[in-house]
Protein backbone atom coordinates (compact mmCIF):
# COMPACT_ATOMS: atom_id res chain seq x y z
CA UNK A 1 0.00 0.00 0.00
CA UNK A 2 2.75 2.10 1.05
CA UNK A 3 4.45 1.61 -2.38
CA UNK A 4 1.06 2.17 -4.06
CA UNK A 5 0.84 5.79 -2.61
CA UNK A 6 4.64 7.03 -3.59
CA UNK A 7 4.28 5.52 -7.15
CA UNK A 8 1.16 8.10 -7.47
CA UNK A 9 2.91 10.76 -5.76
CA UNK A 10 5.84 10.70 -8.11
CA UNK A 11 3.39 10.34 -11.21
CA UNK A 12 1.85 13.47 -10.12
CA UNK A 13 4.47 15.17 -9.66
CA UNK A 14 6.21 14.56 -13.03
CA UNK A 15 2.88 15.43 -14.85
CA UNK A 16 2.97 18.19 -12.50
CA UNK A 17 6.85 19.38 -14.12
CA UNK A 18 6.46 19.00 -17.26
CA UNK A 19 4.45 16.10 -17.95
CA UNK A 20 1.56 17.80 -20.48
CA UNK A 21 3.60 20.20 -21.75
CA UNK A 22 6.34 19.09 -24.79
CA UNK A 23 9.65 20.61 -24.74
CA UNK A 24 9.89 21.69 -28.72
CA UNK A 25 6.01 22.89 -29.04
CA UNK A 26 4.45 25.07 -31.84
CA UNK A 27 3.04 28.36 -30.78
CA UNK A 28 -0.57 28.92 -31.93
CA UNK A 29 -0.63 32.70 -33.05
CA UNK A 30 -4.02 33.41 -33.82
CA UNK A 31 -5.08 33.07 -37.89
CA UNK A 32 -6.58 36.51 -39.02
CA UNK A 33 -8.54 36.83 -42.05
CA UNK A 34 -8.80 40.72 -41.62
CA UNK A 35 -4.71 41.03 -41.96
CA UNK A 36 -4.12 42.32 -38.19
CA UNK A 37 -2.11 39.14 -36.88
CA UNK A 38 0.81 36.95 -37.64
CA UNK A 39 -0.81 35.00 -40.78
CA UNK A 40 -3.34 35.97 -43.25
CA UNK A 41 -5.10 34.43 -45.99
CA UNK A 42 -2.44 36.34 -48.33
CA UNK A 43 1.39 34.84 -48.07
CA UNK A 44 3.99 35.21 -45.17
CA UNK A 45 6.90 35.40 -45.92
CA UNK A 46 11.40 35.46 -44.59
CA UNK A 47 10.22 35.48 -40.97
CA UNK A 48 12.76 37.05 -38.51
CA UNK A 49 12.20 36.93 -34.90
CA UNK A 50 14.78 38.85 -32.82
CA UNK A 51 13.26 39.01 -28.68
CA UNK A 52 9.41 39.95 -28.65
CA UNK A 53 9.50 40.99 -32.37
CA UNK A 54 8.89 38.33 -35.32
CA UNK A 55 9.35 40.78 -38.65
CA UNK A 56 8.13 39.40 -42.04
CA UNK A 57 7.25 40.47 -45.45
CA UNK A 58 3.77 39.93 -47.02
CA UNK A 59 1.10 41.21 -49.28
CA UNK A 60 -1.73 40.85 -47.60
CA UNK A 61 -3.18 44.24 -48.55
CA UNK A 62 -1.90 43.59 -52.85
CA UNK A 63 1.57 45.02 -52.21
CA UNK A 64 4.40 43.48 -50.58
CA UNK A 65 5.60 45.03 -47.61
CA UNK A 66 6.91 44.58 -44.26
CA UNK A 67 5.16 43.61 -41.13
CA UNK A 68 6.00 43.82 -37.34
CA UNK A 69 4.76 41.12 -34.95
CA UNK A 70 4.95 41.51 -31.19
CA UNK A 71 4.62 38.57 -29.88
CA UNK A 72 4.10 39.41 -26.51
CA UNK A 73 1.02 41.87 -26.91
CA UNK A 74 0.39 39.68 -29.92
CA UNK A 75 -0.57 42.33 -32.50
CA UNK A 76 1.09 44.02 -35.38
CA UNK A 77 3.17 46.96 -34.43
CA UNK A 78 2.46 49.89 -36.77
CA UNK A 79 5.80 51.06 -39.13
CA UNK A 80 5.08 54.43 -40.03
CA UNK A 81 7.13 55.73 -43.35
CA UNK A 82 8.30 52.22 -43.96
CA UNK A 83 6.54 50.60 -47.13
CA UNK A 84 5.95 52.69 -49.83
CA UNK A 85 3.54 52.53 -52.68
CA UNK A 86 6.33 52.26 -55.26
CA UNK A 87 8.62 49.94 -54.02
CA UNK A 88 8.43 46.14 -53.11
CA UNK A 89 9.87 45.30 -49.77
CA UNK A 90 11.85 41.64 -49.51
CA UNK A 91 13.79 39.52 -46.59
CA UNK A 92 13.83 42.26 -43.31
CA UNK A 93 15.35 41.72 -40.17
CA UNK A 94 15.19 43.58 -37.13
CA UNK A 95 17.48 44.37 -33.95
CA UNK A 96 16.35 43.14 -30.44
CA UNK A 97 15.80 46.41 -29.59
CA UNK A 98 13.33 46.46 -31.85
CA UNK A 99 14.72 49.92 -33.50
CA UNK A 100 15.64 49.04 -36.49
CA UNK A 101 14.76 46.88 -39.72
CA UNK A 102 16.74 46.36 -42.54
CA UNK A 103 14.92 45.07 -45.29
CA UNK A 104 15.86 44.46 -49.19
CA UNK A 105 13.25 47.36 -51.58
CA UNK A 106 13.08 47.64 -54.79
CA UNK A 107 12.25 50.97 -56.37
CA UNK A 108 12.32 51.86 -59.85
CA UNK A 109 13.94 48.64 -61.00
CA UNK A 110 17.15 49.16 -58.74
CA UNK A 111 16.89 46.96 -55.92
CA UNK A 112 18.44 48.31 -52.28
CA UNK A 113 19.39 47.51 -48.78
CA UNK A 114 17.51 49.87 -46.94
CA UNK A 115 17.48 50.55 -42.95
CA UNK A 116 14.67 51.83 -41.07
CA UNK A 117 14.46 53.48 -37.61
CA UNK A 118 11.32 52.68 -35.38
CA UNK A 119 12.27 55.82 -32.84
CA UNK A 120 12.61 58.46 -35.89
CA UNK A 121 10.65 56.89 -38.45
CA UNK A 122 13.01 57.62 -40.89
CA UNK A 123 14.03 55.56 -44.02
CA UNK A 124 17.86 55.50 -45.13
CA UNK A 125 19.49 53.73 -48.52
CA UNK A 126 22.25 52.11 -46.92
CA UNK A 127 23.62 50.85 -50.89
CA UNK A 128 22.66 54.25 -53.00
CA UNK A 129 26.21 54.18 -54.28
CA UNK A 130 27.06 50.38 -54.70
CA UNK A 131 26.84 49.69 -57.83
CA UNK A 132 25.84 46.11 -57.85
CA UNK A 133 22.70 43.91 -57.26
CA UNK A 134 22.29 43.38 -53.40
CA UNK A 135 19.75 41.45 -51.89
CA UNK A 136 19.11 39.24 -48.68
CA UNK A 137 20.62 41.95 -45.70
CA UNK A 138 20.43 40.94 -42.32
CA UNK A 139 21.27 42.91 -39.34
CA UNK A 140 22.68 41.90 -35.91
CA UNK A 141 20.37 41.82 -32.70
CA UNK A 142 22.73 44.34 -31.14
CA UNK A 143 21.76 46.59 -34.15
CA UNK A 144 25.12 47.21 -35.07
CA UNK A 145 26.44 45.22 -38.25
CA UNK A 146 24.41 44.76 -41.59
CA UNK A 147 25.43 42.41 -44.05
CA UNK A 148 24.43 41.54 -47.27
CA UNK A 149 25.08 39.86 -50.73
CA UNK A 150 26.34 41.67 -53.56
CA UNK A 151 26.88 41.04 -56.73
CA UNK A 152 29.98 43.79 -57.21
CA UNK A 153 32.16 41.00 -58.25
CA UNK A 154 30.55 38.80 -60.97
CA UNK A 155 29.38 36.52 -58.22
CA UNK A 156 27.48 36.51 -54.85
CA UNK A 157 29.62 37.82 -52.35
CA UNK A 158 29.29 39.07 -48.58
CA UNK A 159 29.75 42.35 -47.81
CA UNK A 160 29.69 43.88 -43.93
CA UNK A 161 28.84 47.54 -42.93
CA UNK A 162 27.83 49.02 -39.81
CA UNK A 163 24.73 50.72 -39.42
CA UNK A 164 26.24 53.93 -41.08
CA UNK A 165 27.13 52.10 -44.15
CA UNK A 166 30.88 51.84 -43.34
CA UNK A 167 32.45 48.86 -44.33
CA UNK A 168 34.08 46.90 -41.43
CA UNK A 169 37.70 46.03 -41.71
CA UNK A 170 37.48 42.62 -42.65
CA UNK A 171 38.74 41.35 -45.72
CA UNK A 172 36.10 40.88 -48.54
CA UNK A 173 38.31 40.30 -51.42
CA UNK A 174 37.48 36.89 -53.34
CA UNK A 175 40.11 34.99 -53.10
CA UNK B 1 83.30 43.82 23.26
CA UNK B 2 82.76 40.27 22.41
CA UNK B 3 80.81 39.92 26.10
CA UNK B 4 78.24 41.51 24.73
CA UNK B 5 77.23 39.70 21.72
CA UNK B 6 75.97 36.24 20.77
CA UNK B 7 78.17 34.26 19.16
CA UNK B 8 77.05 33.63 16.10
CA UNK B 9 77.41 37.50 15.47
CA UNK B 10 81.30 36.94 15.99
CA UNK B 11 81.46 33.94 13.70
CA UNK B 12 79.69 36.80 10.72
CA UNK B 13 82.15 39.09 11.51
CA UNK B 14 84.78 36.36 11.11
CA UNK B 15 83.99 35.53 7.90
CA UNK B 16 83.22 38.36 6.54
CA UNK B 17 86.12 39.94 7.84
CA UNK B 18 85.42 42.85 9.75
CA UNK B 19 81.81 45.40 10.45
CA UNK B 20 82.57 47.94 7.79
CA UNK B 21 81.36 45.63 4.94
CA UNK B 22 78.67 47.62 3.87
CA UNK B 23 77.88 45.51 0.36
CA UNK B 24 74.32 44.66 1.48
CA UNK B 25 73.92 47.13 4.19
CA UNK B 26 70.73 46.65 4.60
CA UNK B 27 71.54 43.11 5.88
CA UNK B 28 73.32 44.60 8.63
CA UNK B 29 72.78 43.08 12.63
CA UNK B 30 73.86 45.64 14.71
CA UNK B 31 76.80 46.63 12.43
CA UNK B 32 77.49 43.48 11.37
CA UNK B 33 76.20 41.29 8.06
CA UNK B 34 74.69 37.93 8.82
CA UNK B 35 76.34 34.88 7.84
CA UNK B 36 73.66 33.98 5.10
CA UNK B 37 73.99 36.71 2.36
CA UNK B 38 71.25 36.57 -0.22
CA UNK B 39 72.46 35.50 -3.56
CA UNK B 40 72.74 37.75 -6.69
CA UNK B 41 69.89 37.39 -9.13
CA UNK B 42 70.18 34.27 -11.62
CA UNK B 43 68.66 34.59 -14.99
CA UNK B 44 67.00 31.25 -16.16
CA UNK B 45 69.26 29.01 -18.61
CA UNK B 46 68.58 30.65 -22.44
CA UNK B 47 67.96 26.97 -23.56
CA UNK B 48 65.30 25.93 -20.83
CA UNK B 49 63.37 29.45 -22.30
CA UNK B 50 63.43 28.50 -25.53
CA UNK B 51 61.65 24.90 -24.84
CA UNK B 52 59.19 26.94 -23.00
CA UNK B 53 58.35 29.58 -26.02
CA UNK B 54 58.14 26.94 -28.04
CA UNK B 55 55.60 24.73 -26.70
CA UNK B 56 53.61 27.53 -25.44
CA UNK B 57 53.50 28.06 -29.69
CA UNK B 58 52.64 24.60 -30.33
CA UNK B 59 49.77 24.19 -28.28
CA UNK B 60 49.28 26.45 -25.46
CA UNK B 61 46.92 28.99 -27.01
CA UNK B 62 45.71 27.62 -30.34
CA UNK B 63 42.46 28.76 -31.35
CA UNK B 64 40.03 26.33 -32.99
CA UNK B 65 40.33 27.40 -36.88
CA UNK B 66 40.22 25.00 -40.10
CA UNK B 67 43.70 23.74 -41.49
CA UNK B 68 45.05 25.83 -43.89
CA UNK B 69 41.53 27.97 -43.91
CA UNK B 70 41.79 31.21 -45.69
CA UNK B 71 41.40 34.65 -44.14
CA UNK B 72 39.03 36.45 -46.63
CA UNK B 73 35.19 36.18 -45.85
CA UNK B 74 34.34 35.57 -49.30
CA UNK B 75 35.59 33.11 -52.04
CA UNK B 76 35.98 33.13 -56.00
CA UNK B 77 32.69 30.87 -55.73
CA UNK B 78 29.07 31.54 -54.48
CA UNK B 79 29.21 32.71 -50.42
CA UNK B 80 25.41 33.57 -49.79
CA UNK B 81 22.51 33.46 -47.11
CA UNK B 82 24.70 35.89 -44.72
CA UNK B 83 23.52 35.63 -41.56
CA UNK B 84 24.95 37.95 -37.96
CA UNK B 85 25.34 36.68 -34.46
CA UNK B 86 23.05 38.67 -31.75
CA UNK B 87 26.63 40.66 -31.06
CA UNK B 88 28.25 41.05 -34.26
CA UNK B 89 31.25 39.06 -34.39
CA UNK B 90 30.20 35.82 -36.07
CA UNK B 91 28.75 35.42 -39.58
CA UNK B 92 27.64 32.71 -41.50
CA UNK B 93 27.35 32.16 -44.91
CA UNK B 94 26.65 29.23 -47.42
CA UNK B 95 29.71 29.16 -49.62
CA UNK B 96 30.76 26.71 -52.32
CA UNK B 97 34.11 26.93 -51.87
CA UNK B 98 34.74 23.30 -51.17
CA UNK B 99 33.72 22.32 -54.09
CA UNK B 100 29.84 21.68 -52.18
CA UNK B 101 27.62 23.71 -50.60
CA UNK B 102 28.65 23.96 -47.04
CA UNK B 103 27.94 26.40 -44.06
CA UNK B 104 30.74 27.96 -42.94
CA UNK B 105 31.42 30.70 -39.75
CA UNK B 106 33.64 33.40 -40.26
CA UNK B 107 34.81 35.29 -37.07
CA UNK B 108 34.40 39.13 -38.07
CA UNK B 109 36.74 40.20 -34.82
CA UNK B 110 39.95 37.42 -35.64
CA UNK B 111 39.11 37.23 -39.68
CA UNK B 112 38.79 33.90 -39.96
CA UNK B 113 36.68 30.63 -40.27
CA UNK B 114 35.70 28.61 -37.27
CA UNK B 115 35.69 25.28 -36.74
CA UNK B 116 32.30 23.66 -37.15
CA UNK B 117 33.31 20.09 -36.75
CA UNK B 118 30.03 17.82 -37.22
CA UNK B 119 28.35 20.10 -39.07
CA UNK B 120 28.72 19.50 -42.75
CA UNK B 121 27.95 16.08 -43.44
CA UNK B 122 28.79 14.31 -46.65
CA UNK B 123 25.31 14.40 -48.95
CA UNK B 124 23.50 16.64 -46.83
CA UNK B 125 22.76 20.26 -48.62
CA UNK B 126 22.30 22.78 -46.18
CA UNK B 127 20.34 26.18 -46.45
CA UNK B 128 19.37 29.51 -44.68
CA UNK B 129 21.57 29.01 -41.41
CA UNK B 130 20.74 31.58 -38.74
CA UNK B 131 22.83 31.95 -35.37
CA UNK B 132 22.57 32.89 -31.56
CA UNK B 133 23.67 34.91 -29.52
CA UNK B 134 27.55 34.21 -29.54
CA UNK B 135 26.79 31.39 -32.46
CA UNK B 136 26.49 28.59 -29.80
CA UNK B 137 23.53 27.44 -31.87
CA UNK B 138 23.01 27.14 -35.95
CA UNK B 139 19.94 26.40 -37.08
CA UNK B 140 19.15 25.69 -40.71
CA UNK B 141 17.64 23.96 -43.70
CA UNK B 142 18.55 20.59 -45.19
CA UNK B 143 16.91 17.68 -46.94
CA UNK B 144 16.77 13.91 -44.54
CA UNK B 145 14.80 10.95 -46.29
CA UNK B 146 13.35 13.56 -48.75
CA UNK B 147 11.68 15.78 -46.66
CA UNK B 148 12.94 18.97 -45.45
CA UNK B 149 13.89 18.86 -41.73
CA UNK B 150 14.76 21.81 -39.37
CA UNK B 151 18.03 21.01 -37.89
CA UNK B 152 19.78 22.51 -34.87
CA UNK B 153 23.44 22.47 -34.48
CA UNK B 154 25.04 23.04 -30.83
CA UNK B 155 28.87 24.57 -31.05
CA UNK B 156 29.51 23.26 -27.69
CA UNK B 157 28.26 20.02 -28.25
CA UNK B 158 29.68 20.14 -31.57
CA UNK B 159 26.48 17.51 -32.86
CA UNK B 160 23.35 18.48 -34.57
CA UNK B 161 19.62 17.08 -34.24
CA UNK B 162 16.51 17.61 -36.17
CA UNK B 163 14.40 19.81 -34.37
CA UNK B 164 11.22 19.79 -36.83
CA UNK B 165 10.69 17.65 -39.68
CA UNK B 166 6.89 17.71 -40.82
CA UNK B 167 5.02 14.74 -42.82
CA UNK B 168 3.51 16.44 -45.39
CA UNK B 169 4.31 19.91 -46.72
CA UNK B 170 7.13 21.82 -46.87
CA UNK B 171 9.29 24.49 -44.50
CA UNK B 172 11.63 27.03 -45.47
CA UNK B 173 13.79 30.02 -44.10
CA UNK B 174 14.08 29.36 -40.94
CA UNK B 175 15.82 31.69 -38.04
CA UNK B 176 16.08 31.46 -35.03
CA UNK B 177 16.28 34.03 -31.98
CA UNK B 178 19.68 35.64 -30.11
CA UNK B 179 18.77 33.92 -27.34
CA UNK B 180 18.06 30.45 -28.94
CA UNK B 181 14.96 29.31 -27.37
CA UNK B 182 12.53 30.24 -30.35
CA UNK B 183 12.68 29.51 -34.76
CA UNK B 184 10.74 31.00 -37.03
CA UNK B 185 10.26 29.78 -40.35
CA UNK B 186 7.71 29.78 -43.23
CA UNK B 187 5.12 26.59 -43.88
CA UNK B 188 3.14 25.51 -46.55
CA UNK B 189 0.69 23.42 -43.80
CA UNK B 190 -2.23 26.15 -45.31
CA UNK B 191 -1.32 25.74 -48.81
CA UNK B 192 0.49 29.19 -48.66
CA UNK B 193 3.53 30.19 -47.37
CA UNK B 194 2.48 31.09 -43.25
CA UNK B 195 5.09 31.92 -40.52
CA UNK B 196 5.31 29.36 -37.90
CA UNK B 197 6.90 29.67 -34.57
CA UNK B 198 8.15 26.80 -32.70
CA UNK B 199 9.60 26.96 -28.79
CA UNK B 200 12.17 24.75 -27.64
CA UNK B 201 10.60 25.52 -23.78
CA UNK B 202 11.68 27.09 -20.68
CA UNK B 203 14.65 24.23 -20.31
CA UNK B 204 16.95 24.52 -22.90
CA UNK B 205 20.58 26.04 -21.84
CA UNK B 206 19.59 29.77 -23.57
CA UNK B 207 22.40 31.51 -25.41
CA UNK B 208 22.55 35.00 -23.21
CA UNK B 209 25.82 36.37 -22.36
CA UNK B 210 26.42 36.96 -18.72
CA UNK B 211 24.84 40.16 -17.29
CA UNK B 212 22.28 40.85 -20.01
CA UNK B 213 18.56 40.82 -18.75
CA UNK B 214 16.20 37.82 -19.59
CA UNK B 215 13.76 38.81 -22.28
CA UNK B 216 9.90 38.24 -21.94
CA UNK B 217 9.13 34.86 -23.65
CA UNK B 218 6.44 35.35 -25.75
CA UNK B 219 5.23 31.84 -24.67
CA UNK B 220 1.80 32.48 -23.16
Amino acid sequence: MKRFTWITVLAAASFQLGGCTGAPQMLNFPFDPGGRSLNSPADELSPNIAGRYVVFVSDRFGRQDVYLFDGVNRKLVDLPGLNALDAAAEDPAISQNGRYIVFAGTRGGVKDIYLYDRTTSQLRNLTENLNAIVRRPTISADGNTIAFESSANGQWDILVINRNGQPLEVPTTPR
Amino acid sequence: MAAFFPPYVHRCALITGGAKNDRYGEFTIMGHSPKFQPLPPVSPSPRLLWWVVLALALGGCMPAVVPGGQRSLNSRYTDEQPALSADGRFLALISNRNGRREIFTYDLQQKQLVDLSGLNRFGTMPESPSLSYTARYIVYLTTSQARPALVMYDRILGQGQILYQPYEGSIRHPRVSPDGRYIVFETSMRGQWDVAVIDRGPNIELDVPDGLPLEEPITP
